[in-house]
């Protein structure tokens, strides 16, 4: 595809080195999949939820919790099915007989690091209760706001549509990802060697933490200081007006923020201070594939399809 | 089931999708207002109605989603319209028929449009009926009204494709004013330059509607007070000598008439010229410059002050020393001429003295009786000449538009019984008087005054100001005009004849008759002033722009030195002129819009078009490390420019402080970079 001729997918070249220890870590537990592992930490630096979209088996929950392992995060895993309920996920008050009075009892979402495996396998109730909490970053319950912790990352794992028994997400929930990945089956030499390899679980418990909390803040912030120059946004602002010429439901103004700040943790991954044509490109699919899936007036074209198609015909300015 | 209901969401779609937007609707329909004035008077009535009809159905139909749909229905309707220019015009060959045709066929494809292409469809046709329009009339009020609506036009089409962005006024206003400004110079250009075609009009445009206006070469009792409603322009005429012109009342001769059968005089059937050459020139300051731009008559009166000179062509002097056309006058015509101010005939020859004493057998002895008594109590012909207008003057009669109706051998009644008429009456009678005593006599009919206005300091004298004087031979005089109304109205010479009712009108002396309200209007100085300066500026089309015909512009070519060369020569120079032209804005556009590409992306591209010419072209998509890469691999003896290029470029252009280097460096990079490959 366009970005991966673009930049090959092991180009890992100058990274501080934090970060450049935990994509390799991360690397080592995937194996061959580096170019979807710096996506997700891209994501994650970009204090963005990430959603993997792949056939069960190809290692979703194993990159999710390698992730949570390497930054030192608390971690909850939960499975989404049909006759799950909001509270099942954000908590419930039960009575306390000792104290006369109703505690509130937090639930699985009360994690830095969530994985929702299959979310379109709940029911949209269930579905928006998640993602209010996504981008509120807090929830309330009878009354009561409850500050959910800090980082707050999302990684939610997807059936493909066509699976039976899901119920899709909808644009506008969609859009609260800041990117949807594939990992896709390994090549055969990177399935050799997770063949010969050590028991990925075993791996996953010998993970040491590489970044603390507080770096990984720190990395967040710097994220955002990383430079967007008149002329890069003026590509970004090209992209969004070409989708939007082209399509029923072109890419929102959170889309764009969205851009930029992936585009920014990539520019911070590759080393470097300012935002290049390249890292827009880099990150474009990632980011811009799931808004554009929704395309009426262009019936079987995927997102990723469409997104590629923008970026190869916006010439950089 | 899920299928159904996709086809028919679909449907829904495709309706909703189809119809015509209102805004741009809004500016079609005010264009094709514009479009009616031509129209109206010139085509059968009903049609600009059925053309306002659709219009206004249109809008009742848009948002209910109705429209023209059955083919059957269409195809009736299309029959009908047809049949029915059919019988308005009894054929359907021509330029009226032509045009209805057009406006019809408009008219219904508007009941019928309803996508984008027919949209389009309908302003090019709607452009098509203004070029229509120009065949129907060529008026300034016409040209403007029709300028109007091809803007219209344009804004319609900017506004259809703006679709629904914000400012539905201004926007596109202002859009079709710059591209009206922009075309400017070409129609210009074009004006000047592309060939007139004299082909003797096979078209014949102006060869219809009221063919003929103002006088005839009859004179019949009533004939001019018919005219003396019509406020028609006749002609405009100038004085380059002396702004104002002559001091006293301008008789512009048209027709001098010959042939007396009482109360009815005629002119000659087919003029003879008189040469012109025989005579003496007169002196420059005892003559009367004049230029003169007639509007289309349709027939070959050409006019001049008394005794006229220097016949322009395409005229001769007939006798009676006034102008004729030698075709009939259909389009706007000027020239020049001169009048002398002293009599030039001294002798009259035979002929003419015959003519000029010519009497019908049908005068009644009364008559006789009276121009025998002035004759026999002075012989002296200005004798007789006084005692006939006394003779008007004392015995009571009146001055009247409308006097009634005189049969032509009425002479007795008009003189000794009713004794009220107008100034045919009075040259007719006064003129045949003339005869019956033994004075050559004869009528001229033309125009008396005019209405001069200060802006383009020239005198408009329209179909009203339509009068009939008299001319008797005073042997050592020559021929000398007597204007027998005078006697009777002695301010009607003063003034022209809107004036004269005007002021009769408020000294009481004529009940207030028809435009009571138009002649109080016609009072007030804000509306006179808005009348000189639309007149004066019809003067300027009819002059400037509808007379810049063939002889015209040859004139101007030579005047720039390009030899008369035929009309393809001067088209091939034409095309080339404005095809240099076109390469200079497009260029200078090129130019404008380079400017405002800053410079470092000026230099980032010649350094791309550099790489390019050594095989190694950049995708337009393609980010700069990208293309790094690609070039460096492709070219790995110029890698390392290559590579600090590239690293100038994003520092200059990507980097937070792009200041730390500069442009210059950069340039000086770029332009080195030649030399290293």
């Amino acid at each position: 595809m366009f970005a991966q001729r673009m930049i090959p997918a092991d180009d890992c070249a100058v990274t501080p080195d934090h970060v450049d220890a935990f994509v390799k870590q991360t690397c080592e537990v995937i194996v061959g999949k580096n170019r979807a592992v710096k996506l997700a930490v891209a994501c994650l630096l970009a204090r963005g939820h990430l959603l993997i979209e792949d056939i069960p088996g190809v290692g979703k929950t194993t990159l999710s919790q390698a992730l949570a392992r390497s930054l030192a995060l608390a971690f909850q895993r939960i499975q989404f099915t049909s006759d799950l309920l909001p509270a099942d996920i954000l908590g419930n008050s039960i009575f306390d007989r000792h104290e006369q009075r109703f505690v509130f009892h937090r639930g699985p979402l009360f994690s830095q690091v969530v994985l929702i495996d299959e979310v379109n396998r709940a029911t949209p109730k269930t579905q928006s209760a998640l993602l209010e909490a996504m981008e509120e970053q807090h929830i309330s319950i009878d009354g009561v706001t409850y500050q959910l912790p800090e980082p707050f990352f999302v990684i939610a794992t997807q059936n493909p549509q066509t699976a039976v028994g899901t119920f899709p997400l909808p644009e506008s929930q969609l859009d609260r990802f800041l990117m949807r990945i594939e990992l896709g089956v390994p090549e055969r030499a990177s399935e050799r060697a997770m063949l010969l390899g050590m028991d990925r679980r075993e791996m996953l418990k010998e993970l040491k933490p590489v970044i603390s909390p507080r770096t990984l803040f720190e990395i967040q912030d710097n994220v955002r200081n990383v430079h967007a120059s008149a002329a890069l946004l003026d590509y970004l602002q090209d992209l969004l007006d070409a989708s939007r010429q082209r399509h029923t439901t072109g890419l929102s103004p959170r889309a764009g923020l969205a851009l930029l700040h992936a585009s920014q943790a990539w520019a911070l991954m590759n080393g470097r201070d300012m935002v290049l044509p390249e890292d827009l490109q880099a990150i474009g699919i990632a980011v811009m594939g799931h808004r554009l899936g929704h395309d009426i007036a262009q019936p079987g074209q995927s997102g990723r399809t469409l997104a590629d198609n923008l970026l190869h015909s916006v010439p950089v300015p | 089931m899920r299928l159904s209901k996709s086809r028919s969401s679909r449907r829904t779609q495709q309706w909703k999708d189809t119809t015509i937007p209102r805004r741009p609707l809004l500016w079609l329909a005010a264009a094709l207002l514009f479009t009616l004035p031509p129209m109206l008077g010139n085509l059968a009535s009903w049609v600009a109605w059925f053309f306002l009809l659709a219009l206004a159905l249109k809008f009742w139909m848009e948002p209910r989603g109705y429209r023209l749909r059955s083919t059957i229905l269409k195809l009736i309707l299309a029959c009908l319209m047809l049949g029915a220019i059919f019988l308005s015009y009894g054929t359907l060959k021509g330029i009226e028929p032509g045009v209805s045709l057009l406006a019809v066929l408009v008219s219904l494809k508007i009941l019928e449009a309803h996508t984008a292409r027919e949209f389009q469809m309908i302003v090019m046709m709607a452009w098509v009926l203004c070029l229509c329009g120009f065949l129907l009339s060529q008026d300034f009020a016409v040209a403007f009204c029709l300028f109007v609506a091809s803007a219209l036009l344009i804004a319609a089409l900017v506004q259809f494709h703006r679709g629904s962005s914000p400012g539905a006024f201004w926007v596109p206003l202002v859009t079709t004013f710059k591209l009206l400004a922009q075309a400017a110079p070409v129609v210009v250009l074009l004006f000047l330059l592309f060939p007139r075609i004299n082909t003797g009009l096979q078209l014949r445009i102006g060869d219809f509607h009221a063919a003929m206006t103002g006088f005839s070469d009859r004179l019949s009792p009533g004939g001019i007070a018919t005219l003396a409603n019509s406020s028609e322009i006749a002609f405009r005429a100038e004085f380059p000598d002396s702004r104002t012109g002559p001091a006293g009342p301008l008789y512009w001769r048209g027709v001098v008439m010959w042939r007396c059968e009482g109360m009815e005089w005629r002119g000659p059937y087919s003029p003879t010229s008189i040469s012109d050459s025989s005579r003496r020139y007169p002196a420059r300051d005892k003559a009367i410059r004049q230029r003169i731009t007639i509007a289309p008559h349709g027939l070959r009166w050409m006019f001049a002050l008394d005794r006229p000179f220097g016949i322009p062509s395409g005229a001769m002097l007939a006798r009676g020393n006034y102008l004729y056309s030698v075709r009939p006058i259909r389009k706007p015509r000027r020239y020049e001429v001169l009048s002398s101010i002293e009599p030039i005939d001294k002798e009259l020859d035979a002929y003419e003295r015959r003519q000029a004493l010519q009497l019908p057998a049908s005068i009644t002895p009364a008559v006789s009786e009276l121009a025998a008594s002035w004759a026999t109590h002075d012989s002296e012909p200005r004798a007789i000449v006084k005692s006939a207008l006394q003779f008007f003057r004392t015995q009571g009669f009146r001055y009247s538009v409308s006097p009634g109706e005189y049969n032509k051998n009425d002479l007795e009644e008009f003189l000794f019984h009713r004794r009220t008429g107008f100034c045919e009456h009075y040259a007719a009678s006064f003129a045949t008087l003339m005869r019956l005593a033994g004075i050559p006599a004869r009528v001229v009919v033309g125009y008396l005054g005019g209405e001069y206005n200060d802006l383009g300091g020239f005198f408009l004298v329209r179909q009203a100001d339509t009068h009939a004087w008299c001319e008797v031979w005073i042997p050592d005089h020559g021929w000398m005009r007597v204007d027998p109304t005078t006697a009777v109205a002695p301010d009607r010479a003063g003034l022209d004849l809107s004036s004269f009712l005007a002021s009769r009108v408020a000294s009481g002396e004529m009940a207030t008759g028809r435009g009571a309200l138009l002649t109080r209007l016609t009072r007030l100085a804000l509306v006179n002033q808005i009348r000189s300066i639309w007149e004066a500026l019809n003067y300027q089309w009819d002059t400037r722009v509808l007379g810049f015909d063939a002889d015209v512009q040859d004139v101007f070519l030579t005047s720039l030195g390009l030899t008369k060369s035929g009309p393809l020569p001067l088209a091939m120079q034409v095309l080339i002129v404005i095809f240099v032209l076109l390469i200079i804005y497009a260029g200078w556009m090129q130019l404008r819009t380079r400017r405002r590409v800053d410079r470092i992306q000026a230099l980032y591209e010649r350094y791309c078009q550099k790489l390019a010419r050594i095989g190694v072209r950049r995708d337009p998509c393609e980010g700069p490390v990208d293309f790094e890469k690609r070039a460096t691999q492709s070219l790995p003896s110029a890698s390392k420019y290559v590579r600090q290029i590239t690293e100038t470029y994003i520092a200059l252009r990507y980097a937070p402080e792009p200041a730390v280097i500069s442009v210059d460096k950069f340039a000086k990079e770029i332009n080195a970079f030649t030399a290293h490959t």
